[in-house]
């Protein structure tokens, strides 16, 4: 089923400078990364996405609903949005209250927000950080706890603007548990990214943005296989695909396993 | 790229004027009708600020600060000519909203003095970028610190209005209702004024170390890109302006 | 000779009662590329900005031990003497921008009419800078309106400006796309073959591996390895630092496939295919 129907949107800040130039796209719960170069309108189409911004041509569509019609707040509860910087809305004085105000703002009970709350920073690791001021944290534990605040909202759809700058392996590993439960649950999870790498490992299905119009969207291996598409759209392909090719293989390895698994099979023929 | 200046660049010998001049003849422009408090005076002062203004050929730009100057004007008008203390001679209207002489008078001579000083600041606002003005004033001695701080406000002002725009959206994104009652607005100020102070204290430390590094502090001489400009007729302008206030403060004293 | 001299240096952030730097000693040499590695919080921030002075003068705190750049002692110079001899380049493009300049050509002068440089000098150096960063064709727009990656180049250029003999960059290239992140990579590359030396500190490991001579691992303050990318990405107890090392090096671990005559795994693309050719 449809969770997300885009059709024909356009976009401009400014009459005359179109952003999106008639995106026609359909999500269902399969993970998708958006990958572009700054200013080729990703951020812009989520936002869309989200009800912050009204499409100037065309319809979107969340979960059935008109996304033309409905403000972002009154959108919180199905569609979530990470933004990239955490200093954007840390404003209480504990880590456990900043996660607890997006499920009290959309009707939760004060009980039931600390339970999603709690059940959001176990999510992302912050358990211990709980009582502690967002403020003194780090940029990237912010960035875990902006993650956790819309995670505790359990909407139907996840969006990730980001997520990846300035974290650590260890903050990589509390995203990528993110994702892999939102797919567990079935729910759409999608995230902007600049590294492909996350990108290729994470997600089923992989949208490129340039100059505001999708250049591809299909599963990850087939993406990444198109070397000069996406050269052309400033990206590059993962590390573990260019080693793969350089060593001789036509496939289009997405993850360490797969490559691994590839050479030890040719390999021990060899010996 | 957005800015909160007001300059209208424009190839005109009053642009050409050295911004130091253009602060001095501001300054006389709003002094001598406080000295010479004769509506002569005022008159004359106006009629120079304005005519100034279409020499440099930017009236249409000053049209909107006028317009709005007019509406505050129109309410004097009406105050002064129904309840001034001083009035005595009725001219037409219904009791008790009766124009009188004096009101009106007076209202006038707020018209014409309120007018010179908006005239007269527009001109220096219209025709100076405000980096030529601050880059005269570090030259002139004032602290390269403080001439940063005027040059960068026009810049980052609008930067913190963007930033604002974003932590409105991120709030929104969580199920903050901005829009309706007083009491859902109210509601919403925390959410939005904390992080808004947050952003700008963290953006303001980065920016401070980015400077420190680029020598802000340094306490030897400084330099400048740009070849010290020369001015038309700044002696000239000067010397005129200073004959000017002393002439009005000596006919105040003598008259 | 030694460029960079750091003797038993220790310090702590005043509103802190951890040392962020604990007891670090190490020379680097001139023209040599340092990855400063380590995971969010084992100092990696804070030694950069030791070299430029920004730690102690500009937050205070406790300091002890000495660092000395190119000659220059830090606790006995001002961040503005130091700016002549070492620069740094921040993560954030956006808050590097002064603000107070229209136009990439005045940003760039920032620096020069701080410190004083002549006029006519400040003019080739700002040329060569521009020229140097592949910036030349944006010399006349305003800064803000540049994308990210030409403004931590036009960043880079007003540091490069300074002439300074040591370049620090934390974490340049983290908020920037995949073509943005290439063109500070080669910029770097470029000013190296100038003769500069250069400290980064970076997550991106395959990065790292790929630039730098030599690498070196932080974790709570502490130097707990700085050799060879190959000897360091070879660690098998890298990840209880919470490091991972370049994919390359992953793989070849995985497979036991070292390189010939050497105890450590290959760090970079070429020298993995060598190692894996034929499998």
């Amino acid at each position: 089923m449809s969770r997300v129907v885009v059709k024909d949107v356009c976009f401009s800040y400014r009459s005359g400078e179109e952003v999106l130039k008639g995106i026609t796209l359909d999500f269902d719960e399969k993970s998708t990364a958006i990958i572009g170069q700054n200013g080729a309108g990703k951020t812009t189409f989520v936002k869309l996405l989200k009800g912050l911004l009204k499409p100037t041509r065309g319809e979107i569509y969340i979960l059935g609903r008109s996304a033309n019609e409905m403000t972002a707040a009154a959108l919180a509860p199905f569609i979530g949005l990470v933004f990239q910087n955490p200093n954007d809305q840390i404003f209480r004085s504990t880590v456990l209250e900043e996660v607890m105000f997006g499920p009290l703002n959309i009707g939760e009970d004060p009980k039931g927000a600390r339970k999603k709350a709690e059940e959001a920073l176990e999510m992302v690791g912050l358990t211990e950080k709980a009582s502690e001021n967002p403020h003194d944290l780090r940029l990237s534990e912010k960035k875990l706890v902006c993650v956790a605040s819309i995670v505790a909202m359990e909407p139907e759809i996840l969006i990730l603007d980001e997520p990846t700058i300035a974290q650590d392996h260890a903050g990589m590993a509390a995203i990528r548990q993110v994702i892999r439960r939102f797919k567990e649950q079935g729910k759409l999870v999608m995230g902007i990214l600049h590294d492909m790498d996350f990108a290729a490992e994470n997600f089923e299905r992989v949208v490129v943005f340039h100059q505001g119009t999708v250049v591809a969207d299909d599963d990850p291996r087939e993406v990444f296989s198109r070397e000069s598409l996406l050269q052309r759209a400033g990206l590059e392909v993962p590390h573990i695909t260019r080693l793969g090719w350089s060593l001789g293989r036509k496939e289009t390895f997405l993850t360490e396993a797969e490559l691994i698994q590839s050479l030890r099979g040719e390999g021990s023929t060899d010996r | 790229m957005k800015t909160f200046s007001l300059y209208v660049p424009r190839d005109s010998l009053i642009h050409r004027i050295n911004p130091i001049d253009k602060i001095l003849y501001t300054i006389t422009a709003i002094a001598v009708p406080l000295i010479l408090p004769s509506m002569a005076a005022s008159f004359l002062c106006m009629l120079i600020s304005l005519s100034l203004l279409a020499a440099a050929r930017v009236v249409r730009q000053s049209l909107p600060v006028f317009a709005f100057v007019f509406l505050i004007l129109c309410t004097v008008v009406l105050i002064q000519g129904w309840f001034y203390p001083g009035n005595q001679t009725p001219l037409f209207g219904v009791e008790p909203f009766v124009f009188h002489a004096e009101g009106l008078m007076k209202a006038c001579r707020i018209g014409i003095r309120v007018t010179n000083v908006v005239a007269a600041f527009l001109l220096l606002v219209l025709t100076t970028k405000p980096a030529d003005l601050v880059e005269e004033l570090v030259r002139r001695g004032l602290s390269p610190r403080i001439g940063y701080v005027l040059d960068s406000i026009f810049q980052i002002l609008p930067q913190m209005m963007n930033t604002t725009r974003t932590i409105l959206d991120a709030q929104r994104s969580r199920g903050l209702e901005t829009e309706g009652s007083l009491w859902v607005r109210v509601k919403a100020f925390l959410p939005l004024i904390v992080p808004v102070v947050m952003s700008s204290l963290i953006h303001a430390k980065e920016r401070a170390l980015a400077l420190e590094v680029r020598g802000l502090h340094f306490e030897g001489q400084r330099t400048w890109l740009r070849e010290k400009r020369t001015y038309p007729y700044s002696r000239e302008i000067r010397g005129g302006l200073l004959l000017v206030l002393t002439a009005s403060i000596v006919w105040r004293i003598l008259g | 000779m030694s460029k960079i001299r750091v003797e038993h240096l220790k310090y702590r952030y005043p509103s802190s009662e951890k040392l962020a730097l604990d007891d670090l000693s190490f020379e680097v040499d001139e023209g040599e590329m340092i990855g400063i590695i380590g995971r969010n919080g084992a100092g990696k921030s804070t030694l950069c900005q030791a070299f430029v002075g920004l730690v102690p003068h500009f937050y205070r705190g406790a300091y002890g031990g000495k660092v000395v750049v190119s000659g220059l002692e830090v606790l006995k110079s001002s961040v503005s003497q130091l700016a002549r001899r070492v620069g740094i380049v921040f993560q954030n493009p956006f808050t590097q921008v002064t603000g107070s300049k229209w136009t990439v050509y005045e940003e760039v002068a920032f620096g020069l009419e701080n410190l004083g440089v002549p006029r006519k000098e400040m003019i080739d150096r700002i040329d060569y800078a521009l020229q140097l960063l592949g910036m030349e064709k944006y010399r006349d727009r305003h800064p803000f309106d540049l994308s990210g990656g030409q403004m931590q180049r036009m960043a880079i250029a007003s540091v490069i400006a300074l002439q300074p003999e040591i370049l620090v960059l934390d974490e340049p290239t983290s908020q920037l796309d995949p073509q943005g992140s290439e063109e500070v990579f080669r910029a770097v590359h470029r000013l190296r073959e100038e003769g500069m030396t250069v400290i980064l500190a970076e997550h991106n490991m395959e990065k790292i591996a790929r630039y730098c001579n030599r690498v070196m691992l932080l974790d709570g303050g502490k130097i707990i390895d700085f050799a060879s990318p190959a000897s360091v990405f070879s660690r098998a107890d890298l990840t209880r630092y919470g490091v991972v090392p370049p994919v390359y090096t992953r793989v070849c671990r995985e497979l036991n496939a070292k390189r010939e005559g050497s105890p450590h795994f290959p760090v970079t693309l070429e020298e993995a295919c060598e190692v894996l050719k034929g499998r």
